[in-house]
């Protein structure tokens, strides 16, 4: 049983690592309707860049949490800026291979600058054990789930209450009517880039910080992939709660099956999923006409 | 001086060409090509066998994401397929080698039928994760193979003997791909022209209005998954027997990307841009190598230190520049010159 809850636990925390990527998935499908296969490298680039400046500033915990935070949003607004905005209206096909090929620039870039070689990623306090539940817990993957809860919060005040987050909503509605009501489709896409790319760096950075900063962090975009699809690419907090299915599941299978298995637990679950609900478990159904 | 395009029959608007002039240069080209381990050094000679091999691949992802509009991120599961079964059936069953390339093509091309039933059900982007979901599947279970598949270790493959060819000099090794190629291209672009072809077309363009026109959709995508399957699995047996060695690290998820970046640089859903995209994208890293060269010995080294990103970070620049900047790919700028050059001096 102990070593059962043992594996709960650690699935939770990578589940919400996974959720935190998830979401961003979600923000970005829901407002522009392309799937980011960029956003794993995002958060690794995010995550090594913060590592890099961080230990020049010598910052301490909450204001490396920050700058992780901060960098990621820019690095989006950069990526949207520069590639994705003179793609807006191209046909999906097109803008989802463009971010296929931001993905593959931003993981060479990585190695090119930083190298293959895994660094440890140091913050304060982050090391140390409390007792959650009967199990010792590190204090860094303790505010991992505090942060995908405070995430999943922040994002459905946002999308209820904010104006801004009912234009990001009607624009994913429909995009043609949102932009005769005068909402800029391109400031969505924009804000809808920053925020999925400083959820990313969040988790990259959470990521390193727990596991060791190395250049497959981006495999995080492919864990999470399975997570916003059994949530539905269009429920941003589905996703994100999804992440926790998914990392307790990976882990229970890695736990009593084997661990090979363990790698491809999370698709092997979706392909199940999805040949039942082709639109996720949280997803809307969608009805085509010619 | 050509003369508008005046057709009388029907079999006259699909015929592949019209113009002696492609006709002649054509030949001359076959000729050059055939005659090729005697003009070009043994790099070049080799260099030209990667460009055929991997011409045989990208064909084959052509036909599903170019004909067919379905994306597949994980055509690597496929060559990976393709490869293991050919040096599985020739090293652990015992197989002759041209039977070990039947295997070669119907192996993918059933797990392309596996995989090809989501499509069924799942649109454009679903799809392209579960391809990529599925090459994961595909070298995670190689590696968890045990002795048969070799595991980690890989598999040696030998040369074979086709047909009473010894394929274990280089020059015969490079005919027997232009073979294989030349077979491949005639078979595509023969495919695109059948009924089967201009389904898969249609189904791209609106699979609903194709459904109501009396298109068999669940037969048409399932086909060109299974012909594109097979397909790359060739081309994966043909990789292998060019590396003497079949392991999972000879086929990384680049080579995916690598695929896409072809036949997005090339002009999607072309097979004359699926070869200009195949021999643009192949030299690129050459071409950055040598231009590195000329600027620098300390640039040089970087290179040779990290091929494998700056690898990649060409592609990933290609893939970017081309859909931003000219959508059509090669294939548009070549219209463009043979427009210019046809119409000079007028524009047209």
């Amino acid at each position: 049983m102990d070593y059962f809850i043992e594996l709960v636990v650690s699935g939770l925390v990578t589940g919400a690592i996974y959720g935190l990527v998830a979401m961003g998935f979600a923000i970005i499908f829901k407002a522009t309707g392309i799937i980011n296969f960029a956003q794993g490298e995002v958060g690794m680039f995010t995550a090594y860049a913060t590592w890099s400046i961080a230990g020049i500033l010598g910052t301490g915990a909450i204001a490396t949490i920050v700058l992780a935070i901060v960098l990621g949003a820019v690095l989006g607004l950069v990526c949207e800026r520069l590639i994705m905005r003179p793609m807006l209206g191209e046909p999906v096909l097109s803008v989802v291979l463009v971010t296929v090929g931001l993905a593959v620039v931003l993981r060479a870039l990585v190695t090119i600058i930083w190298g293959a070689a895994p660094h440890k990623f140091e913050m304060a306090g982050a090391d140390r054990l409390v007792e959650v539940g009967g199990t010792a817990i590190r204090v860094g993957q303790l505010s991992v789930i505090a942060f995908l809860i405070l995430a999943l919060l922040g994002f459905w005040f946002f999308l209820r209450r904010s104006r801004f987050g009912v234009a990001m909503r009607a624009v994913a509605a429909d995009e043609k009517v949102a932009r005769l009501m005068g909402i800029s489709s391109a400031k969505v896409q924009a804000f809808a880039w920053a925020s999925a790319s400083a959820l990313a760096g969040l988790a990259g950075a959470m990521f390193a910080v727990i596991y060791g900063l190395m250049p497959t962090i981006f495999e995080l975009g492919l864990k999470a992939f399975p997570a916003t699809v059994l949530g539905g690419f269009d429920s941003i907090l589905g996703s994100g709660f999804s992440g926790l299915i998914i990392g307790v599941f990976e882990n229970l299978v890695g736990g009593y099956a084997s661990s090979t298995l363990k790698e491809v637990a999370g698709f092997l679950l979706i392909l199940v999923v999805l040949m039942v609900r082709p639109f996720g478990l949280f997803g809307e159904k969608r009805i085509e006409r010619v | 001086m050509r003369s508008g395009n005046f057709k009388q029959k029907y079999s006259d608007l699909i015929v592949l060409t019209d113009s002696p002039a492609v006709k002649a240069w054509l030949v001359v080209l076959a000729v050059l090509l055939v005659a090729a381990p005697w003009l070009l050094g043994n790099y070049a000679l080799s260099h030209l066998t990667i460009i055929l091999f991997t011409l045989v691949g990208v064909l084959g992802l052509t036909i599903l994401t170019g004909f067919a509009g379905l994306i597949s991120l994980g055509h690597v599961g496929f060559l990976l397929l393709g490869g293991y079964a050919y040096a599985i059936a020739v090293t652990r069953l015992g197989l002759p080698p041209e039977a070990a390339l039947l295997v070669a093509a119907v192996v993918p091309a059933f797990f392309g039928l596996i995989v090809g039933v989501p499509s069924l059900r799942l649109h454009g982007l679903y799809l392209a994760i579960t391809t990529l979901a599925f090459s994961y599947i595909v070298s995670a279970a190689i590696l968890a193979g045990g002795s048969f598949t070799g595991g980690g270790r890989g598999i040696l493959v030998m040369r074979p003997t086709l047909l009473g060819f010894d394929l274990s000099s280089d020059a015969a090794f490079y005919w027997f791909c232009l073979v294989m190629a030349a077979i491949a291209l005639l078979f595509t672009l023969n495919f695109r022209r059948s009924y089967a072809g201009r389904a898969l077309v249609a189904l791209r363009d609106n699979d609903i209005a194709a459904r109501t026109m009396g298109i068999d959709l669940v037969r048409y995508k399932l086909l060109a998954f299974l012909i594109s399957a097979a397909l790359t699995g060739v081309a994966g047996a043909m990789m292998g027997m060019y590396l003497s060695f079949i392991s999972v690290e000879s086929f990384p998820f680049l080579l995916s990307i690598e695929a896409l970046a072809i036949i997005i640089v090339g002009g999607l859903g072309s097979v004359l841009g699926a070869v200009f995209g195949t021999i643009f994208i192949v030299t690129l890293p050459d071409l950055f190598n040598t231009l590195m060269g000329l600027l620098g010995e300390q640039l040089q080294g970087l290179m040779t230190t990290s091929a494998h990103e700056i690898k990649a970070l060409l592609y990933g620049v290609a893939i970017i520049g081309f859909l931003r900047f000219d959508p059509r790919g090669l294939l548009g700028i070549w219209h463009d010159i043979r427009h210019a050059w046809v119409y000079w001096p007028l524009r047209y």
